[in-house]
């Protein structure tokens, strides 16, 4: 079982996510487009948890995503997929820590989560092309910006609670 | 009479002396010749200060107000009476106000999320209107909550109408704030500041609302002409929107 997930709350910090979605602060938007808050919240999540749990949690949290949006275009693949990825790296080798290293992985994770979309949304229509490279661009660059600073908080924050858990 | 007498000119002396008399004169018929130029202008540069202040402006404009709004409501009940005889989508019953609670016109999804939903009467595929025009549809409906894709979106389509050339279009969202027009038919014969509205003839939405302006044309597109259109109303500003209900 999940050892993050014992604890209810940290379990309840995926709400964040949506609702970040739907508040779209301002600020935190480059060129009109926010981060992928997803990216942000599973990376560190699968980091500290593992594979299993990054996979669930990357499932759940597309489908909490889909529900905000019309159409068929769904975030559950990637998600889940890359909750599985992230938390392989997390259980190989040294623990991931470094920023550079936590940019590079949310920038794939977000240009993945991108491409996934485009995809999606050129098989379903015609979609024009440019408009989405621009989404797909911004959203992955101030995603892979972000990274840094909330995810090392993060995952700060699972490994202390991993800690305690065990002691 | 007597004999002898002779005629006398004036004294040049008493010529000299009268020439402001002389020039009043000339200035009279300078006024009467010219039907009044400077006699009104200086009397309007005095009579400024007395002239109806802004407080009577208002009572014109109020009044005309006033009458535009009876012509526009007497107008809109003939529209009615006419579309209901020729059996076409109505204008639209009553509308409800409704705050913009999220507002996403950025990114992959350009939606807006409104706070009235099911239980206030609100179904999927209802016009919302902004000021300045139609802004989207209905795409889903919670109880409380009702989520609108915008005309900005790339899954949106909506039937237009462009008043000056009597054409019809299909207005697709791109992603970008402009959404593209997409005529059915080469050379329509549009151009910038084109009006449009949405079509008399739709059964999706209401018709004659204003959507935007044509901002270009690209003639050269293919199978058909297509135009980039601004919308009229502010999607980034606009707080509070307007559904139509049946």
């Amino acid at each position: 079982m999940s050892r993050l997930a014992r604890h209810g709350w940290c379990v309840a910090t995926a709400l964040v996510v949506p609702w970040l979605v739907l508040a779209a602060p301002g600020p935190l938007k480059l060129a009109g487009i926010p981060p992928a808050w997803s990216v942000l919240w599973l990376l560190p999540w699968a980091l500290a948890d593992g594979p299993l749990s990054g996979a669930l949690a990357g499932a759940g949290l597309g489908l909490l995503l889909d529900a905000l949006h019309p159409g068929p275009i769904t975030q559950i693949p990637v998600l889940a997929l890359l909750g599985w990825w992230w938390g392989r790296l997390g259980r190989q080798g040294p623990p991931i820590e470094r920023s550079f290293s936590l940019g590079l992985l949310a920038l794939l994770g977000a240009a993945l989560l991108g491409g996934s979309l485009i995809l999606q949304s050129r098989l379903l229509g015609p979609w024009p092309l440019e408009p989405a490279l621009h989404t797909w661009l911004a959203q992955t660059l101030l995603t892979a910006l972000l990274a840094p600073l909330l995810c090392s908080l993060q995952l700060l924050l699972w490994r202390q609670q991993i800690q305690g858990g065990r002691g | 009479m007597q004999a002898g007498r002779r005629l006398r000119l004036p004294a040049l002396g008493a010529v000299v002396q009268a020439w402001p008399w002389a020039l009043l004169v000339l200035a009279l018929l300078a006024v009467r010749l010219s039907k009044g130029v400077g006699f009104t202008d200086a009397y309007a540069l005095l009579s400024r200060p007395f002239w109806p202040g802004s407080a009577q402006g208002e009572w014109v404009r109020s009044g005309q107000a006033l009458n535009d709004q009876t012509r526009l409501r007497q107008l809109d009940a003939d529209n009615r009476r006419l579309r209901s005889l020729l059996q076409l989508q109505g204008q639209g019953g009553r509308e409800l106000a409704a705050a913009v609670i999220s507002r996403q016109t950025g990114g992959w999804w350009q939606q807006l999320v409104i706070g009235r939903g099911e239980l206030q009467g609100l179904r999927p595929g209802m016009a919302v209107t902004a000021p300045g025009g139609l802004i989207g549809r209905i795409a889903g409906v919670t109880p409380t909550t009702a989520s609108v894709t915008l005309l900005t979106d790339p899954g949106s389509r909506v039937g237009v109408w462009v008043g000056r050339v009597r054409r019809h279009g299909l207005l697709t969202g791109i992603g970008t704030s402009r959404p593209l027009l997409r005529f059915l038919e080469k050379d329509p014969g549009v151009r910038p500041g084109d009006v449009v509205v949405t079509s008399p003839a739709s059964t999706l939405v209401p018709p004659n609302l204003t959507v935007g302006v044509i901002q270009s044309v690209d003639d050269r597109a293919v199978p058909a002409t297509e135009a980039v259109v601004q919308l009229s109303a502010p999607l980034e500003a606009v707080d509070w929107v307007q559904v139509r209900l049946p």
